[in-house]
């Protein structure tokens, strides 16, 4: 992570080497759900606004989409696999990691500064780690996601608005 | 600033979502056989009440579904939210058709 310091105490940084599938599944289809988790080697989350950890991070994106965050060098394997795991089911599986780009803000202050750009109710209670939301930051639209460790959050993004959106946290951390 | 209901997220702010006009308009199923009177009412007529509108929203900038909301036109106030496809085959008229009281979505 390349890091950036403020008068807040935050670090903002773009995330290196990440990976992203874009899943489409009904989640009544038992057996689809299940193949999809053998290749996964962990649960599709089924409840709205939270993400799975494990090998990857498996945000849910809708009732029957998913975000799959995995490392880049892995992305090809991993969608052949589950392309293959899916032959036949109603579902789809997309390569999409051209189009995003993950950042982490970490530090005492780093709620505070998306608060500055983001409708949410970021407090722990509501906003735990596990939780995440595609929601708009700064007038763009983003997927964000409370980390395991305390005060700290990953934030994917489109790869167009990733310069804009570095600007807009460094700017909001200096006031 | 509405508070909007996804029947998915919970309660986000109103710039997370786009309007999608009046909710239970039908397209008829066999266009060739309405007058221009008829097509020109499904294309442009809204009942646009004083009071409790039946309204689409999508969640754009979120789980980006379609849903159906309740809300009163004098007021803003959104008395509820529903799923225009609760089940796993789409029924889309009988969905949009039948009335709210109907066990078709949550609120």
């Amino acid at each position: 992570m390349s890091e950036s310091t403020s008068r807040r105490h935050v670090e903002t940084g773009v995330l290196e080497n990440r990976g992203f599938l874009n899943l489409r599944l009904d989640p009544h289809k038992e057996k689809a759900v299940k193949a999809a988790e053998q290749i996964l080697g962990q649960a599709v989350p089924l409840v709205s606004n939270t993400y799975g950890s494990g090998e990857h991070r498996v945000y849910w994106l809708g009732p029957d989409e998913w975000l799959i965050e995995t490392d880049a060098g892995d992305v090809v394997a991993l969608e052949n696999e589950l392309a293959m795991a899916l032959a036949g089911s109603s579902a789809a599986i997309n390569d999409v990691s051209g189009g995003y780009v993950a950042l982490r803000i970490v530090g005492a202050d780093a709620r505070t500064v998306l608060a500055k750009g983001c409708t949410l109710d970021l407090h722990p209670p509501e906003f735990r780690p596990g939780r995440c939301a595609r929601t708009r930051l700064a007038r763009t639209t983003i997927l964000l996601a409370a980390d395991g460790e305390p005060d700290s959050y990953t934030i994917i993004a489109a790869r167009s608005f990733t310069d804009y959106l570095r600007r807009w946290l460094a700017h909001a951390a200096e006031k | 600033m509405l508070l909007i209901e996804c029947p998915w997220c919970g309660p986000r702010a109103e710039t997370e979502f786009s309007y999608g006009g009046e909710a239970g308009i039908t397209r008829p199923r066999d266009p060739d056989a309405l007058s221009d009177a008829e097509w020109a009412d499904y294309l442009f007529c809204r009942s646009n009440p004083r009071g409790n509108h039946r309204e689409l929203w999508n969640h754009a900038h979120g789980c980006r579904r379609w849903f159906g909301v309740e809300r009163d036109t004098v007021t803003y106030r959104i008395s509820r939210s529903f799923e225009l496809y609760p089940a796993a085959v789409p029924e889309t008229d009988a969905a949009l058709q039948s009335g709210p009281d109907n066990s078709n979505g949550g609120d």
